[in-house]
């Protein structure tokens, strides 16, 4: 059931990109940019009770694999930008992040959701709830400052090599986007600290130990750091392009370690491997 | 159209030297004055005057173009080498053109459109200009209006400063808290740090080699001087710098702006050079966050605006074309209704005498419904009649085939006035025939509203 809703879900951000896409190329029809906004907003509505109907389902359980984990970013990162778009007025950044948005949520929408042999019971507390919504909530931040920071390179190009072209006339201002990249990272930062204490705390509750040399660990610990350093240099006054490129560099790494860590098998113990790999840690 | 035709006598950039211009154009009460004049004129009917620097155009509707000849022979006599004249639907093609700005010397400027307008109001106000020319100019006002939205001819910057704030304003969106060097006293320079102003700057720095000259050019755009040995510490504190010094040589290098890059820690620098030779070190432009602009630069800016409206502009010929057909097209079709409206009231008089007749003779035998029926019938009998031939009419007129109406009158003796040939003349038309449709100023309106009935009645 949860499957269907969330291809319904999907077709509205098919229906918003287009709407976004369209205005990019032809700015005049400022109501495209309207139009993609509501489309995307009830897009992530109808996500959702996508979600919802998936947790009745499965009991929260395929937000430990990666398609049902991707899906939920996809969502934060819908509403993320929604809240974005409520504050600063650069609807040209809906043409980035819809299609990721889009192609994040394709591989979700085939196959079997859930892993229902999975409800581990000693996982069901506050602490992993938050240290999952945190997590993700985190990334979907920080693949919105990634959005701004391609918007941001791409236009520094233009403005940098004096072609004044399509993109230099619909794309904001350097300065908006280096103050909107710089925001949405101090605060991605912030979310993603929230995620590591609650991660700490769970795995002290359940793993009895708050580090375990456990990769997902290794690359969260290391991406919270370059945020981290991101936010310092920031602070020391750190502008432009290598900025930029920077916030680029974290997410590729958040995306890339994503990826992998969950494409190797029983590399790490988290998420839909936890059951199969320590079964009997498990237990209390 | 009526037997009143538009014309258009003018003179513009394009036909005439500035000194013939100056002559001729009007301003204020003159201008007042003047469109009373030709309002006044015999055979005029109605008058608007666009009179702008680039421009002085009369437009009457009147029988000829005499009368707005002469407003020009007579202010400049050797203005009638000049001047244009075009009649019907080209002059209305003209000031539609002229509106949408695809006249203009600078291609798509957005400041004619304001003067038409601002024209057709002087003209209103001074009672010259009447309902054809409320029509023609909303249809133009409208006309400029899409070609606005609907192409790209009011895009692009066409001066070197508004260029400069243009790049200015892709790098810091606004320069709210923040300032603009001006090193050297050039004139352009201080043109574009006035320009640069405008979005919000905080402080203007000045500098230059003489003080003196740089302290006058302080107080000229309002800003601070500092000593010219200040120039490095000038560039970590400024975020824009327009430099135009006489200087033979680079001004700024790039060493100067790696040090200063340093000291910004990277905060973007906009560097405007105005100067030939050029006063900034190409090379600077290699540093990350430096963002460096030359009078070439700004220029091709400005060149490929003038392509890029040059392109937009055929697009726009279309809409104007499409506007003036469509204007033309309205104009046949209010034509046409005069004999529509003179059939129907010389039918619909027939079909009442008929049956006041009938009833005369045979009404006593008649209950009350039994006289409904005959004055029904009657009334049913022409409305059928009409039906088909009020269509077509109406059809014909809105493909501007006049030929039909011509026709229908002719067939039906109906005076030939405003649905007419369109050579015969108003003043013999309203002679022969006090109907409403052409007996004054108001010659569109009337048959407008007679025709609202008409298009109820054959539906029932």
């Amino acid at each position: 059931m949860s499957i269907v809703i969330l291809r319904v879900a999907a077709a509205l951000y098919a229906c918003a990109t287009a709407a976004y896409i369209v205005y990019f190329a032809r700015p005049r029809h400022a109501r495209l940019a309207t139009a993609g906004a509501a489309l995307l907003g009830v897009g992530f509505l109808v996500h959702g009770a996508a979600i919802g109907v998936g947790c009745a389902e499965f009991g929260g359980n395929e937000f430990f694999s990666l398609r049902g984990g991707v899906a939920l970013m996809v969502f934060l990162v819908a509403g993320g930008y929604l809240l974005v778009q409520r504050f600063y007025r650069l609807p040209t950044l809906g043409a980035f992040i819809t299609p990721f948005i889009l192609i994040m949520l394709l591989p979700a929408l085939f196959g079997t959701p859930g892993n229902p042999e999975l409800p581990p019971e000693t996982l069901r507390r506050p602490s992993l709830t938050l240290h999952i919504m945190t997590a993700v909530g985190g990334v979907a931040i920080f693949a919105i400052a990634f959005g701004a920071a391609v918007m941001y390179l791409l236009q520094e190009r233009e403005v940098k090599g004096k072609k004044f072209g399509a993109l230099f006339l619909r794309l904001p201002s350097l300065d908006s986007l280096d103050k909107l990249v710089q925001r949405l990272v101090r605060l991605g930062f912030v979310v993603y600290t929230v995620a590591l204490v609650a991660g700490t705390i769970v795995a002290t509750q359940i793993w009895k130990s708050a580090w375990s040399w456990d990769p997902k660990q290794i690359t969260s610990v290391v991406v919270w750091l370059l945020y981290g350093i991101l936010v310092q240099l920031r602070h020391n006054g750190w502008h432009g392009r290598r900025y930029a490129l920077l916030t680029l560099a974290g997410f590729v790494l958040v995306v890339g370690s994503m990826v992998t860590l969950k494409v190797v098998p029983g590399v790490t113990r988290h998420a839909g491997d936890y059951g199969a790999n320590a079964p009997t840690e498990l237990r209390p | 159209m009526s037997a009143r035709e538009v014309f258009l006598v003018g003179l513009s950039h394009k036909s005439a030297p500035i000194d013939v211009r100056e002559r001729v154009a009007l301003t204020g009460d003159a201008l007042r004055d003047a469109i009373a004049d030709l309002r006044n004129a015999d055979g005029v009917h109605e008058a608007l005057v666009v009179s702008t620097c680039n421009r002085v155009e009369v437009y009457v509707q009147a029988g000829d173009d005499a009368a707005a000849r002469r407003f020009f022979t007579s202010r400049s006599p050797q203005s009638g080498d000049h001047l244009y004249v075009k009649g019907g639907v080209e002059a209305v093609r003209h000031l539609f053109r002229v509106s949408s700005s695809l006249d203009s010397m600078v291609l798509g400027e957005q400041q004619i459109l304001g003067q038409v307008k601002e024209a057709y109001g002087i003209a209103s106000a001074a009672q010259a200009a009447g309902t054809f020319f409320s029509r023609l100019c909303n249809r133009a006002f409208a006309t400029a209006k899409r070609v606005r939205t609907e192409t790209d001819i009011g895009r692009g910057t066409t001066s070197m400063s508004q260029v400069a704030v243009e790049l200015v304003e892709k790098i810091f969106g606004d320069l709210k808290g923040r300032s603009i060097l001006l090193a050297g006293a050039g004139k352009m320079g201080a043109l574009s740090a006035k320009a640069l102003a405008s979005l919000g700057a905080d402080r203007i720095l000045v500098t230059n080699r003489s003080p003196e000259r740089g302290a006058a050019l302080a107080e000229q755009v309002n800003g601070h001087f500092r000593d010219w040995a200040e120039l490095q510490d000038l560039l970590a504190e400024a975020d824009v710098a327009i430099v135009s010094t006489g200087a033979p040589t680079y001004v700024l290098t790039r060493e100067m702006l790696a040090k200063a890059m340093k000291a910004r820690r990277h905060r973007s620098i906009c560097l405007i050079d105005l100067a030939v030779p050029r006063n900034v070190d190409p090379a600077c432009a290699e540093l990350s966050d430096v963002y460096a602009y030359d009078v070439d630069d700004m220029q091709n800016v400005v060149q490929s605006t003038h392509e890029a409206r040059r392109g937009e502009a055929l697009r726009a010929e279309a809409i104007v074309e499409a506007e003036v057909m469509a204007f033309a097209r309205e104009r046949e079709t209010r034509a046409a209704l005069p004999v529509l409206v003179h059939l129907r009231r010389r039918a619909e008089a027939i079909a009442r005498q008929e049956a006041e007749r009938t009833l005369a003779r045979v009404g006593a035998k008649l209950d009350d419904r039994g006289r409904r029926s005959v004055e029904a019938m009657a009334q049913a009998i022409v409305n059928k009649l009409l039906h088909p031939p009020t269509a077509r009419l109406k059809e014909a007129a809105a493909s501007g085939d006049g030929a039909l109406a011509g026709a229908v009158a002719e067939l039906f003796g109906i005076p030939a006035a405003d649905p007419g040939p369109r050579d015969a003349p108003a003043t013999a038309a309203a002679g022969r025939e006090a109907a409403p449709a052409s007996a004054d100023r108001g010659d569109t309106e009337q048959p407008a509203r007679a025709g609202g009935p008409l298009e109820r009645q054959p539906t029932r």
